[in-house]
């Protein structure tokens, strides 16, 4: 009998940690498949283009060997933020007409009346549409994704190649008034600039009354040659209005006003000689917004927004044959009004070419033929060129077009190359095959319509005609390039791959169900096994449990409750807490450990709340938080001398019982003797560097030094050390002759000691409370949990108890000051003993961070709530097979329980992929859930393989 | 033994029920209507200052014992008892996470007051400081099996206003930016809804628990 029986535990203790090692490759799976469809990744490259890039053997063209000429001298562009298309052009061209259309008549008028000089476009942007991402699609001519590979963090600044930089290289001087994250992008390009604050959503016209108090006085002024305008006003109205509201009419009023103003004074200063003799006019949006004032996503409503174009100078007539007028209407009097399609994406590599600087190195645009033609310059200066083949207008400019194309074809390939040969993730290599044949078919036929261009004699009709039709055909060949790369890069930029985020999903979805299956089917088993076992006890808690779980899972699905995440987490807990507290009234046997869990609660809620309120960037907010209201009653002294004893008393208070609890778990002596130096070392250590940081008293350099970066490096060789003695005692422990129970506190005990330290320094100064905290939160759950065992003389795993310890890992989590976005990491924690930077190093350091006091301690730590500590079976060897059980049923209830939350909130990336904060709240919260799920995955696979 | 304290009939514990909510609709009425979103704090002493005397001597006339303890007795348990459970209230909700700054304490000591009465006050004036009657009130298992009308009386309302104020803090960290998202509007208006729904459910349980007594002794 006991042989089959022994044999069939062995092979159950083997096959448990291989269940968890699957059930980590299935979440790796499916995380891989759904963040390759969802994250679209970028890198950039910070190469940057320059005057002398076309030198006569880089093997360029053909054709010209430099950058085109600049043909307009000054620019002023008006950004109006989130500009919707309905806006500029005319009610007639929509089936309806709705209160805020025509609100813009001067730019209608104008269009209508100077058809060779003015234009309407209907500019399309690429989502995201969030106005940063706009603002560096704008000027890098790229598609920028929400992971930019390279990015540095934290500091917003464009390193790509852009605009803004080859203005100000090559000595164009910018100004710039209105929304300050053109400063936060480009904080040294501009001359002269008058940034106003954006974030206040509600205040409609700060920023545009300051613009509006620079702008018409700098237009008279002679000291810039860019002049960038940015009003933010509409897109303020929007997002607390909406579209249809008469705020919003009253801004686009406002606007038409401001805007006949600046172009009657570019009228009367573009008299010949006058400083705005050769000006372009640009008044564009940089996305546009639904009827709610949202934007971000993809939607037509979003994309389209406007860009209108007028030069003072009139262009010659031929420029009507450039111009599309495939979309022309009536408007509102009668007249005749075109409108054009454009691409935002070509907008920075026109914006270069007219003004005569390198393309940006990333763009990957096309210069637009129609806005290139509306400046007058473009056409000018042909005519006076040294050019020896008399042609007319429209032939000239089209040679030159061309040309311009060649050039743009020529970088844009340049970048392929260049990202192909160093990007992280490229594009697929047939495409790659595809554009490359299409460049090079066009350069060939470029090489042969040069032979006709001009070397002949300029005569017949029929050869002129011929050599248009040459120019045509070249033309379609470098668009047919363009386009199709463009298109290429959209799709790997901006579109998301929406069957491998479902295949994901639905992994992720299989794999809860089948852990939940295998969590039911365990329990009905050992159920049939404990005959004595009352079914009854356990399933209200049970039900409880999933309950919580589920709460807290669906509120994913809100943003606002992802943002409040650690306070639903802190309520969830609470509400647990006060049911168990309803529970032992109802038994009659209230106990101490009830209470102090109570306590505890306010205690992670007050520090929840400090944690969270670093995450807002209003400083009224923190006025009123409890530690500044006790520093106002004791005085900003004695309260600084406070805040500094404090983290070391109580840490000293954690060391003693941690030592205690040392000298009491541990019975071989030689470990005993170990751990309890390398604590207490620890210990010293850290008090030493905390120490050595006050201002309270001066310190000699060198103890300073010492202080500052050698002794975390002691706590981290210490942590590394035990953790290899306790994967070593583990081994080759002489664990048999111990009791189950023993050897496991052992386990953890070693365990313990060996992060905790680490984990303790690397939090700081409010290490030792939250160490405090969760200690006495781990003390409480440990206790419920043993007097439910005696209560209902089970000795099954308590599914209240694991939620509860799972919801404390999520407090601790916010507690520590941590919240789910990029810029919630704590830098400064990376270099504690170190001062530069090594990636992996400081990276670990980093997560360790991160993760260790929400994910590594807690998981190892779980075997505490699995020890069966009054067990009804006398014989060691049953026991030990239930508290086995019980140790791998608490990690696979665990896992299940991350693995609910971390399903539902790639559910709720996926609903939300095109909601306005999709970039700034779901995919960083998305980005931390899946890591968090990988991490307790493998963490689980460890601990289930350590102790069992 | 039971069936000796039972004497209440279905027709005194609806008119209690309705003089209960009678004075809530009184401080309703004399508060006005958007009182409590505008100045939560005046509307809440209102329902306090209403509701107290009705509900402490509503419940004192049911009082359990009526030979060993009197009428000024029930009302001094009822009046000890509106502190006691306002500080239990209060106690919970900071658990929960009621904000605490001193913009909110007033409101947070009506808020609790009101509670109380809601909940504490009744089961106080009636039982005293019978331990068990006190854990029959708070059991869920009345609703399983039939105990007297009391229990029903008192517990029903009880939990619904613990269950409707739980429920009614949901809202609260949602971004609609609306007046009534504030503590502790939302939760007093859960409270409430809770109460009249408890209350609507006690009157049934207490006329099918009737029925069947009156089933059986025929």
């Amino acid at each position: 009998m006991s042989p089959p029986a022994s044999h069939r535990r062995r092979s159950r203790l083997l096959s448990w940690p291989l269940l968890f090692v699957a059930i980590l490759a299935v979440h790796s799976l499916a995380v891989y498949l759904f963040t390759r469809g969802f994250l679209l990744t970028r890198t950039e490259l910070d190469l940057h283009s320059s005057r002398d890039d076309l030198s006569p053997q880089a093997d360029v063209s053909p054709g010209r060997a430099s950058w085109p000429p600049a043909s307009v001298d000054r620019l002023v562009i008006i950004v109006l933020d989130a500009l919707r298309f309905d806006f500029v052009a005319p009610s007639t061209f929509f089936s309806e007409k709705q209160p805020w259309m025509d609100k813009l008549q001067v730019l209608q008028k104008l269009a209508a009346d100077e058809k060779t000089s003015a234009r309407i476009f209907k500019a399309l942007a690429d989502p995201p549409t969030t106005s940063l991402q706009r603002l560096k699609a704008l000027t890098t001519g790229g598609l920028p994704t929400f992971i930019d590979v390279g990015n540095s963090f934290g500091a917003p600044a464009i390193v790509e190649d852009n605009i803004m930089h080859q203005l100000a290289k090559n000595g164009k001087r910018v100004v710039m008034m209105g929304d300050d994250t053109w400063i936060q992008l480009y904080p040294e390009h501009f001359n002269k600039s008058f940034p106003y604050p954006s974030f206040n959503v509600k205040d409609l016209d700060t920023v545009d009354n300051g613009v509006i108090e620079h702008l018409l006085p700098s237009l008279h002024k002679n000291d810039w040659d860019v002049l960038i305008a940015h009003f933010l006003g509409v897109d303020h109205a929007g997002h607390i209005f909406g579209v249809d509201s008469t705020p919003m009419i009253q801004k686009l009023e406002q606007y038409n006003q401001i805007l006949e103003g600046v172009i009657n004074t570019l009228r009367s200063l573009s008299k010949p000689g006058g400083t705005h003799e050769n000006t372009l006019l640009l008044v564009m949006g940089d996305h546009g917004q639904t009827l709610n004032g949202d934007h971000g996503g993809g939607t037509a409503e979003e994309v389209e927004t406007s860009l209108f174009a007028w030069s003072p100078r009139t262009p010659p007539d031929a420029v009507l044959s450039v111009l599309d007028d495939s979309s022309c209407n009536v408007d509102l009097h009668g007249e005749e009004i075109c409108v054009s399609t454009m691409q935002q994406l070509d907008f920075a590599v026109t914006i270069s070419a007219l003004l005569g600087i390198p393309f940006p190195f990333g763009s990957i645009g096309r210069v637009n033929p129609e806005l290139y033609a509306l400046s007058t310059g473009t056409w000018v200066n042909q005519r006076m060129g040294t050019n020896a083949c008399s042609q007319d207008d429209l032939e000239a400019w089209m040679g030159r077009y061309a040309e311009v194309l060649c050039v743009n074809c020529w970088q844009v390939k340049r970048y392929i190359d260049q990202y192909s040969a160093t990007s992280v993730i490229g594009f697929p290599l047939e495409d790659l095959q595809h554009i490359t044949d299409l460049y090079s078919r066009a350069q060939e036929n470029w090489s042969a319509s040069l032979i006709t261009t001009c070397s002949s004699e300029t005569g017949s009709q029929e050869k002129v005609e011929g050599k248009g039709s040459v120019l045509l055909q070249q033309i379609d060949a470098y668009n047919d390039f363009l386009q199709s790369f463009a298109k290429l890069a959209r799709s790997a930029w901006t579109e998301f791959d929406l069957w491998s985020m479902g295949v994901g999903l639905l992994l992720m979805i299989l794999s809860v169900i089948i852990q939940a299956f295998m969590l039911v089917n365990m329990n009905t088993i050992s159920k049939s096994s404990d005959q004595k076992s009352s079914g009854s006890s356990i399933i209200p808690r049970f039900a409880l449990a999933f309950a919580i779980v589920v709460i807290r899972a669906a509120s994913f699905l809100s943003n606002s409750y992802i943002l409040a995440e650690g306070r639903v987490a802190n309520f969830l807990l609470a509400t647990s807490c006060i049911t168990s507290v309803w529970h032992s009234v109802l038994k009659g046997n209230i106990s101490i450990e009830n209470l102090v869990f109570l306590l505890l609660n306010i205690f992670t809620r007050f520090g929840i709340e400090v944690g969270m309120s670093k995450q807002l960037p209003a400083p009224t907010i923190t006025k009123d938080h409890p530690v500044s209201a006790i520093c106002k009653i004791l005085g900003v002294n004695s309260c600084n001398i406070l805040l500094e004893l404090f983290p070391i008393i109580s840490l000293a208070f954690v060391a003693y019982i941690m030592l205690k609890c040392l000298y009491r778990a541990i019975c071989q002596r030689f470990l005993k003797y170990f751990l309890l130096c390398g604590t207490m070392v620890s210990y010293l250590s850290i008090a030493f560097h905390w120490a050595s940081e006050t201002t309270l008293f001066s310190h000699a350099g060198t103890v300073q030094e010492f202080g500052r970066s050698l002794a975390p490096r002691i706590v981290y060789a210490i942590g590394g050390l035990s953790l290899a003695t306790s994967a070593f005692s583990r081994i080759f422990g002489p664990t048999v002759h111990l009791k189950m129970n023993k050897r496991i506190i052992i386990l953890l005990a070693l365990m313990l000691c060996s992060w905790s330290p680490t984990i303790l320094i690397l939090l700081g100064r409010q290490g030792p409370f939250v160490a405090l905290i969760c200690m006495a939160g781990a003390w409480c759950i440990v206790k419920l949990q043993q007097k439910h065992q005696r209560e209902s003389e089970l000795s099954v795993a308590d599914p209240v108890s694991v939620i509860q310890w799972s919801l404390l890992a999520v407090c601790l989590f916010y507690l520590t000051g941590h919240w789910c976005t990029f810029d919630g990491l704590r830098y400064g924690a990376a270099f504690i003993g170190f001062d530069h930077f090594h990636i992996i190093r400081q990276g670990l350091l980093l997560s360790i961070d991160t993760f260790g006091v929400s994910h590594i301690l807690p998981i190892l730590s779980l075997p505490f709530i699995a020890i069966v500590w009054y067990s009804t079976t006398s014989k060691d060897n049953g026991l030990k097979d239930i508290i086995l059980n019980n140790i791998n049923k608490v990690l696979l209830m665990y896992g299940l329980i991350t693995a609910i939350t971390a399903t539902l909130t790639i559910i709720c990336v996926a609903i939300q992929r095109r909601h306005l904060m999709v970039w700034g709240l779901f995919a960083p919260k998305y980005v931390f859930d899946a890591i968090g799920l990988l991490l307790t995955d493998l963490l689980i696979c460890l601990a289930s393989i350590y102790y069992s | 033994m039971r069936a000796e304290f039972s004497q209440i009939s279905a027709l005194t514990a609806a008119a209690a029920h309705v003089l209960c909510f009678a004075g809530l609709a009184a401080a309703h009425a004399l508060a006005g209507r958007g009182a409590l979103v505008s100045d939560p704090a005046l509307a809440l002493r209102l329902v306090v200052v209403c509701e107290a005397p009705i509900v402490i001597a509503v419940f004192s006339y049911l009082r359990r014992d009526t030979q060993s303890c009197s009428f000024f007795k029930a009302v001094a348990r009822g009046l000890i008892g509106l502190p006691v459970g306002a500080f239990l209230n209060a106690f919970g909700a900071i658990v929960l996470g009621a904000p605490v700054g001193i913009k909110y304490w007033i409101a947070t000591i009506y808020w609790s007051l009101a509670m109380s009465l809601l909940t504490f006050v009744p089961a106080a004036c009636v039982f005293g400081t019978s331990k068990i009657d006190w854990q029959n009130v708070l059991s869920h298992s009345i609703y399983f099996t039939p105990i007297d009308v009391e229990n029903y009386m008192i517990s029903a309302p009880c939990h619904g206003a613990v269950l409707g104020a739980w429920l009614g803090a949901w809202p609260m960290p949602l971004d609609w930016e609306r007046p009534w998202q504030e503590w502790p509007i939302c939760v007093t208006y859960g409270a409430v809804a809770g109460y009249l729904v408890g209350m609507s459910v006690s009157l049934v349980l207490i006329a099918v628990h009737k029925r069947r007594v009156r089933a059986k002794t025929d």
